[in-house]
């Protein structure tokens, strides 16, 4: 194969028989084995199943029996995702020898519509916390700079789709952790609304901000694969029970008169910026504005009142979640949820309460703040990736990040890919929309990534293996 | 909530949650606590007593059949 397909572009040479899966699985794997002893992508490649669902693919489209456009495109599944009768170690010592007896609803849904399962990939442990150098496998490590961070927790999956290993995958996002990485790693990522997604199958971080959801190169490949995943599934007590319309029908109808609200004062006074996340913020608006669509401020609560409010709810939620382990098996986590753990017993009831109360007045906010605007903007990350020994350990007292908001108010949110700062490393915006207004807050992300060049640079080191 | 925690106080948390850290992991504790008594702060407006927290669940036709 001489390029790394999107999955848009697989699917349709699949369909017309131009691509064997069998050919694009074999390419996928070549890929892993030449780079992920560095990159540390995936925790388990399981090549005999990838090997029989791709041909299991090919036999369905040869036969004309396609299940659509994930048929055969090999995909990774963070490993806080059940699969039934494959290791699931949520990249934790705990969990070493965890083989699940049933699969996660997402992993379900993904083989129905005949994806070919590459492997588990790495993850923050328990999706929290991280880097981590204290448990059995390493963490996952960026493409563009190998000594710098991918952002978690969903590392290992943004790594892999940006080396081109996977062409995407699942991450799961209960305060940044599919569009933290999907920043530095320069793909894209989408946490659906809360709910469209089941969580059953997949192990909590925190009950109501969790969110799992696609990550990939573009935001089309993101719509695919969230086309597959939503909908209402009883085995979660949050699922939405919604029709779901078609994620792609919007794309490509331009956006002219669309109206994006940019929330200046998030990453201008709140949490300043880098320089070039700045810029790519600021090229973006003016994309978008030449692209037609309308440009207005947005104001909000300061950053740092969703970030307590999210914050406070994570660690206390988190801890209930583990509250068993915490207390039996403390020292088997890494230093890092330990001292999750921990911090848990510093949130009283009353403070957990208050939290929750706050959400729906911020929640409030973010809906009136929103009446007449298609989708706000934001910053993504504070900065482009950091150096991976570089990430403080003791992370409360950091600055807000821009994430958090979306998962607070559970409004649908995404990254994607805006250009490259500082290193020549990726930097990205957040795009967020209204709850369940996926289709239009897709179709804005895959215009301006159709507008500008930045999806047609891989990184360097998967680039060189492919022109080899 | 205090913005500082003395020992005494930590250690009781710290036992009723069932947790045992390292001497090491009770300093970077009181260390963290302001942060945590920051964001509880943050949280803590006046608001009515009327004021719900944010719902987790919403009745749906399964519950009614």
């Amino acid at each position: 194969m001489s390029d790394i397909p999107t999955i848009a572009a697989a699917a349709k040479l699949i369909a017309a028989r131009k691509l064997s899966p069998v050919e694009l699985a074999r390419a996928c794997l070549d890929r892993v084995y030449s780079l992920d002893s560095t990159l540390h992508s995936f925790l388990l490649v399981t090549e005999e199943k990838a090997m029989a669902d791709a041909r299991a693919a090919e036999a369905a489209i040869m036969a004309g029996r396609s299940t659509g456009p994930l048929c055969g495109i090999p995909i990774g599944l963070k490993d806080i995702v059940d699969t039934k009768g494959i290791r699931t170690t949520c990249h934790s010592k705990i969990l070493t020898d965890n083989i699940p007896d049933t699969d996660a609803t997402c992993a379900v849904k993904l083989a129905e519509a005949g994806t070919v399962l590459m492997g588990k990939t790495a993850t923050h442990e328990f999706a929290d916390g991280g880097p981590s150098f204290d448990l059995p496998w390493p963490p996952a490590r960026n493409p563009w700079n190998t000594e710098h961070f991918t952002a978690g927790s969903s590392s290992g999956t943004g790594a892999g789709v940006a080396a081109g290993l996977i062409l995407g995958g699942i991450g799961t996002d209960t305060g940044g952790s599919i569009r933290g990485p999907a920043a530095l790693c320069g793909i894209a990522g989408i946490k659906p609304t809360y709910g469209l997604v089941s969580r059953a199958g997949v192990a909590p971080a925190a009950f109501t901000l969790d969110h799992i959801g696609p990550m990939a190169w573009t935001a089309e490949d993101c719509a695919l694969m969230l086309q597959a995943l939503a909908g209402h599934d009883p085995r979660d007590p949050a699922s939405a029970s919604r029709p779901i319309p078609d994620y792609t029908a919007q794309l490509g109808a331009g956006i002219k008169g669309m109206r994006i609200g940019v929330i200046h004062h998030f990453h201008e006074v709140d949490h300043k910026v880098s320089d070039g996340t700045q810029r790519g913020i600021d090229a973006a608006i003016a994309t978008f504005r030449s692209l037609g669509a309308e440009i207005t401020e947005v104001t909000l609560s300061p950053l740092a009142d969703w970030h307590a409010c999210g914050t406070l709810i994570s660690l206390t939620e988190r801890a209930s979640a583990y509250d068993e382990w915490a207390r039996t098996r403390l020292g088997d986590f890494s230093a890092r949820v330990q001292q999750r753990l921990l911090l848990g017993a510093l949130v009283s009831g009353v403070d957990y309460v208050q939290a929750v109360r706050r959400r729906r007045e911020l929640r409030a906010e973010l809906q009136a703040a929103m009446a007449g605007l298609d989708v706000v903007l934001t910053a993504a990350q504070p900065q482009e990736a950091p150096k991976i020994d570089s990430v403080p350990e003791w992370d409360v007292g950091q600055k807000p990040g821009f994430t958090m908001p979306f998962n607070v108010a559970g409004y649908p949110a995404m990254s994607i890919c805006s250009g490259f700062g500082e290193g020549d490393l990726p930097v990205a915006i957040q795009l967020v929309g209204k709850p369940f207004q996926e289709p239009t807050l897709l179709r804005i992300a895959d215009a301006f990534e159709k507008a500008t060049p930045f999806r047609a640079r891989r990184p360097a080191l998967s680039a060189a293996l492919v022109a080899a | 909530m205090p913005p500082e925690l003395d020992e005494d106080a930590l250690e009781y948390l710290i036992a009723r949650a069932g947790l045992s850290p390292t001497a090491e992991q009770m300093a970077g504790l009181k260390a963290a606590y302001p942060h945590v008594a920051a964001m509880a702060a943050n949280v803590r407006k006046p608001r009515g007593r009327m004021a719900e927290p944010v719902l987790t669940y919403g009745f749906a036709e399964e519950d009614l059949a």
